[in-house]
């Protein structure tokens, strides 16, 4: 090996991108050639040197990155349809299915910015009210209305290992985690205004989600009688419909139910109001069911009715 | 005798995930899977973007960029390369943009002279050479100043492949797929490249 061969191929020697042949014919020439031997030498320092100067971004760039890049997509960059919540399609599976495709589209606002967001973990399970992230603990005195109104989504935390928590997603400047269980006023605060969230109608559906099965508290029992009748978004009263279903023989319910069964304007949720309807024999039902009859274009629905106008000996016709 | 990579690149991946499973859920449409990916390989893009450009605002617009174009054209990704060399022809073009770009503009070094002193205007960031002996630490400043005027003697295309190659930790052969050429072209580049650097800073030991 001559010692023009040895200084182009000192670099890759460093780098171990030389053959092992050309490693040793190199390493037995640097052992007999001081000039080149020197030459090596520098190349180690000039490694040295160079190592001495990588730098590492800091955790905020990274933080901050992520921040920006998920904010991009979720405010607009991703093409349309890219991403959904893909719990939506299991948790609707079955008959209704097709039904619910037609609103599933119209969750879109759920992908809000993930960047700009706070995590709040709310756990049902433990009475932990402290913050083991960089925010304080959730007091009364914390849930202005701006915090209130921040919340941008509300999802089990099933990675958590802990049965029964969540987390809420708040829209803030910077990342906290609160613990607390459900039934904590303050944390029930947040739910419950989550649930009427105007502009974000996938928080409701969770917020309404997780908060039916505490439809024995007054506030949520309710909150689910407001979205079943009120909630612009299918999705969101069909799940406060499913909250109210152990409450079918409550009278103050079956009104509101039955009201939902002669107005909604979506086929799946006025099959479930039929089904809670029906399942008690209420005489007080005959005019509604046979309404129902009369304008009903739905099948399902409209037998239903008949059935159970005919179960009570009641006329399926209105004279 | 091979050199580790002072910062080494590689996917952050658990080794039970299937990362050609997640990029087909990220074509299907899953957000979770999005972000797994961008979690397995953003640290050592923005390492690479921060250590090309020594601009964190510069790093931060190519992170940004690069990713969305990952998110947007995922769907072409056909398997015919690892992901891998895929998102760092995309990243790495991009790096080239602002270093040609820079290069025209002559845009102000990291390190810049001040009345008080050189002032190295990446100090935001954790420098592994950190040390309290405060000869030792002029000494690193002024080596630092030689070392940022030996990068800027570079061509963007010297300046990546030595980058790739030395703080990244890559093989040639794959710097070659990465940058589009051959691994005989990448390693007359980086050899260039080292000669220039030991020009500038041979006598600095």
């Amino acid at each position: 090996m001559t010692c023009e061969s040895v200084t182009k191929n000192i670099p890759l020697y460093f780098y171990g991108e030389l053959p092992p042949e050309e490693e040793d014919r190199l390493e037995q020439h640097l052992d007999s050639c001081a000039a080149c031997a020197r030459q090596a030498d520098a190349q180690r320092s000039v490694h040295a040197a160079l190592d001495r100067r990588v730098m590492q971004p800091s955790p905020a760039l990274l933080a901050e990155c992520r921040h920006d890049l998920m904010r991009s997509i979720y405010r607009g960059e991703a093409p349309a349809g890219r991403f959904h919540p893909s719990r939506f399609s299991a948790a609707h599976g079955g008959s209704l299915s097709g039904m619910l495709a037609a609103w599933l589209p119209s969750l879109g606002p759920w992908r809000m910015p993930l960047g700009a967001s706070a995590l709040l973990a709310l756990g049902f399970a433990a009475a932990r009210l402290t913050s083991p992230g960089t925010g304080g603990p959730l007091t009364t005195a914390s849930l202005t209305p701006e915090v209130i109104s921040s919340v941008r989504s509300v999802q089990p935390a099933s990675d958590s290992g802990r049965p029964g928590e969540v987390q809420i997603v708040l829209d803030e400047t910077r990342r906290r985690v609160v613990s607390g269980q459900m039934n904590d006023s303050n944390i029930q605060r947040l739910m419950l205004a989550a649930a009427h969230d105007e502009n974000n109608p996938g928080v409701r559906w969770e917020s309404v989600d997780l908060l039916k099965s505490h439809s024995d508290s007054s506030p949520v029992r309710e909150l689910l009688l407001n979205r079943v009748v009120e909630d612009p978004n299918p999705g969101v009263r069909l799940k406060a419909l499913d909250g109210l279903k152990s409450y079918t023989a409550d009278p103050e319910v079956r009104k509101v139910l039955a009201q939902v069964l002669l107005r909604d304007d979506n086929a799946g949720v006025r099959i479930s109001a039929v089904d809670a309807l029906t399942a008690h024999t209420d005489d007080n039902m005959v005019g509604v069911l046979q309404s129902v009859v009369q304008k009903e274009d739905n099948t399902y629905v409209r037998r239903r009715c008949e059935k159970a106008l005919k179960d009570m000996n009641a006329s399926v016709g209105t004279f | 005798m091979a050199q580790d990579a002072p910062g080494a690149v590689g996917a952050r991946l658990s080794p039970k995930i299937d990362e050609a499973g997640l990029i087909r859920a990220v074509q299907r449409g899953d957000q979770d899977a999005f972000e797994q990916l961008v979690r397995a390989y953003d640290q050592s893009v923005l390492r690479l973007a921060v250590n090309l450009l020594r601009s964190q605002e510069d790093a931060r617009d190519v992170f940004q960029e690069a990713f969305l174009r990952v998110f947007r054209s995922i769907d072409s990704f056909r398997f015919d390369c690892s992901f891998h060399t895929w998102l760092y022809r995309i990243v790495t073009n991009i790096c080239l943009d602002y270093l040609r770009k820079r290069k025209v503009r002559k845009e102000e070094p990291a390190v810049v002279d001040t009345p008080e002193g050189p002032l190295d205007r990446m100090n935001d960031f954790e420098e592994e050479a950190a040390h309290a002996d405060p000869q030792r630490s002029l000494w690193n400043r002024q080596l630092g100043r030689r070392i940022e005027g030996a990068l800027e003697g570079l061509t963007p295309r010297e300046r990546m492949v030595f980058e790739l190659r030395h703080y990244q930790g890559l093989r040639l052969r794959n710097i070659g797929e990465i940058l589009g050429t051959s691994e005989e072209a990448a390693k007359n580049c980086l050899f260039r490249a080292t000669q220039k650097m030991r020009v500038e800073l041979g006598d600095f030991q």
